[in-house]
């Protein structure tokens, strides 16, 4: 048997062969092509998001409890101790640190466009089948509930925020656009009320 | 206390056995040498009885389809995913087949966790998203509840160098479905399909909506929804004029064997009944002479 690595282990590709994707990805940027980003680069406005995220990476990658484990019961102590010794590096950490006012405009300018688009209907459509979790208080810092769903977050959004490192997603919660850091599933920052 | 539990639940579990006179449906399936033969389950992670129950029968059909492996559909663990939540919702109820060798490679579902992909029985390696390889067959786990850009890319740099007779995807969210709770995921099929039609993928195994449903091909490709292996949503099938066949009233378990360009497919209720089966030539090979 042969395995490959994916999401963490993907090696630099060579843009040209990917052409076909790259275009199946932009025509469905629809309306808004002109501001879609191509695949290996961030979409501009977000250079201020970027830097925080990186330095949230850089804080938390210098954490220790970074090894990975297959052991059912160490996987959930490393996720435990990690989201520990994260908010202790951050204690003070507050809503609007990453997504500052000026992000947050930015973020709701392509989240509502996106939602109102040509391909609204099918945008909204994965947001429901997602199954969206409402009336869930999330605050930053804390934990992403365990019983909550990872819920789906529409490609056609996704191709046009910014790339996020491997170890943080964007979630969807409710009315709430959440920054997760999935490893330690901890609420990184959010967006409340974000989508309507 | 806790081991007086377990065995409470392990008693309530033998007690809603089916009759033990619904022996398992004899095999369907061709069982050629040197085939590629597996399992399909989905939406399965409950820890409640039905999934033991399907278990059970999948036990019993091994027996008489010794399938080496088993592709998850997502929503794998349902609620919590302490270490007691994984023994209850997967080491217990498919031990029997772990211990005679099966190996699951697990797709996440919107009720995963991420770090369900660091999980030894699962397979994944670590990745959200990932491919192997048995056989002339080539498998491509997707995450559907999180395709960004970085994973197509990837997607398509797997399919381009696959190098092999069939390519078979799985993730959780069906691109074409008769569900009436959800319906066909009509974003991800824009965004999936032109890389499907491109690249020459065959098969595709989605699960989400709790039923068993095979599709009539779809611009060639074969799309089968196995969602019912522990969840079930009864009476959730409109059949449509997509449905080549469905069952919806029961859990099930979907088997495959892959011999040269031939699939053939068994799907199985809780009861052991065969509630589908059927074979196809693979798109695009020569046919055989008869």
């Amino acid at each position: 048997m042969i395995q490959r690595e994916g999401r963490n282990g993907a090696r630099r590709v060579n843009s040209h062969r990917f052409l076909p994707a790259a275009c199946v990805l932009i025509l469905l940027a629809g309306a808004a092509a002109a501001q879609t980003p191509a695949l290996s680069k961030q979409p501009p406005g977000f250079g201020d998001f970027t830097q925080r995220v990186q330095q949230y990476m850089k804080l938390r990658n210098a954490l220790p409890n970074q090894r990975t484990t297959k052991i059912p019961a160490k996987i959930v102590d490393r996720r435990q101790s990690l989201a520990e010794a994260i908010r202790e590096t951050r204690p003070a950490a507050k809503q609007g640190d990453i997504f500052t006012p000026e992000t947050s405009e930015a973020f709701l300018k392509v989240i509502r466009g996106t939602l109102r688009g040509s391909n609204a209907a099918n945008v909204r459509k994965t947001i429901r089948q997602g199954e969206p979790v409402a009336g869930v208080h999330l605050t930053v810092n804390g934990a992403y509930p365990e019983h909550l769903p990872r819920t789906t977050v529409p490609p056609t959004l996704l191709l046009r925020l910014p790339r996020l490192p491997d170890k943080l997603a964007y979630r969807i919660v409710g009315h709430d656009f959440v920054l997760q850091d999935t490893e330690a599933r901890l609420v990184v920052d959010l967006i409340p009320g974000a989508l309507p | 206390m806790r081991q007086i539990r377990w065995l409470a639940f392990l008693f309530l579990i033998c007690l809603s056995r089916p009759s033990a006179s619904l022996s398992a449906q004899d095999s369907t399936l061709p069982l050629k040498s040197g085939s590629v033969r597996f399992a399909v389950i989905g939406d399965m992670g409950t820890g409640d009885p039905p999934q033991y129950q399907i278990a059970q029968r999948m036990l019993e059909f091994h027996q008489k389809f010794p399938f080496t492996f088993a592709i998850m559909l997502g929503d794998n663990i349902y609620g919590g995913k302490t270490p007691a939540d994984l023994q209850k919702k997967f080491e217990i109820p498919y031990k029997p087949l772990l211990d005679a060798g099966v190996q699951f490679y697990a797709s996440l579902g919107n009720h995963d966790d991420t770090n369900e992909r660091f999980y030894k029985f699962f397979n994944m390696n670590g990745q959200q998203y990932y491919s192997f390889k048995k056989g002339n067959v080539h498998f491509f786990a997707l995450d559907s509840d999180y395709l960004d850009p970085k994973q197509l890319v990837w997607l398509e740099k797997e399919l381009a160098n696959a190098g092999t007779d069939w390519k078979i995807c799985f993730f959780h969210h069906p691109l074409y479905s008769s569900g009436a709770f959800h319906g066909s995921s009509t974003e991800l099929r824009t965004i999936l399909e032109p890389l499907f039609l491109k690249y020459g993928v065959q098969v595709v195994f989605a699960g989400h909506e709790h039923v068993y449903e095979r599709l009539k091909p779809q611009k060639g490709i074969y799309y089968f929804t196995e969602g019912a292996s522990g969840e079930l949503r009864y009476g959730n099938l409109r059949k449509t004029d997509l449905t080549a066949a469905g069952y919806d009233k029961d859990r099930s378990f979907l088997t495959v064997e892959i011999s040269g360009d031939d699939l053939s497919f068994q799907a199985i209720s809780r009861t052991g009944v065969t509630v589908d089966s059927g074979s196809f030539h693979r798109p695009g090979a020569e046919q055989h002479a008869p």
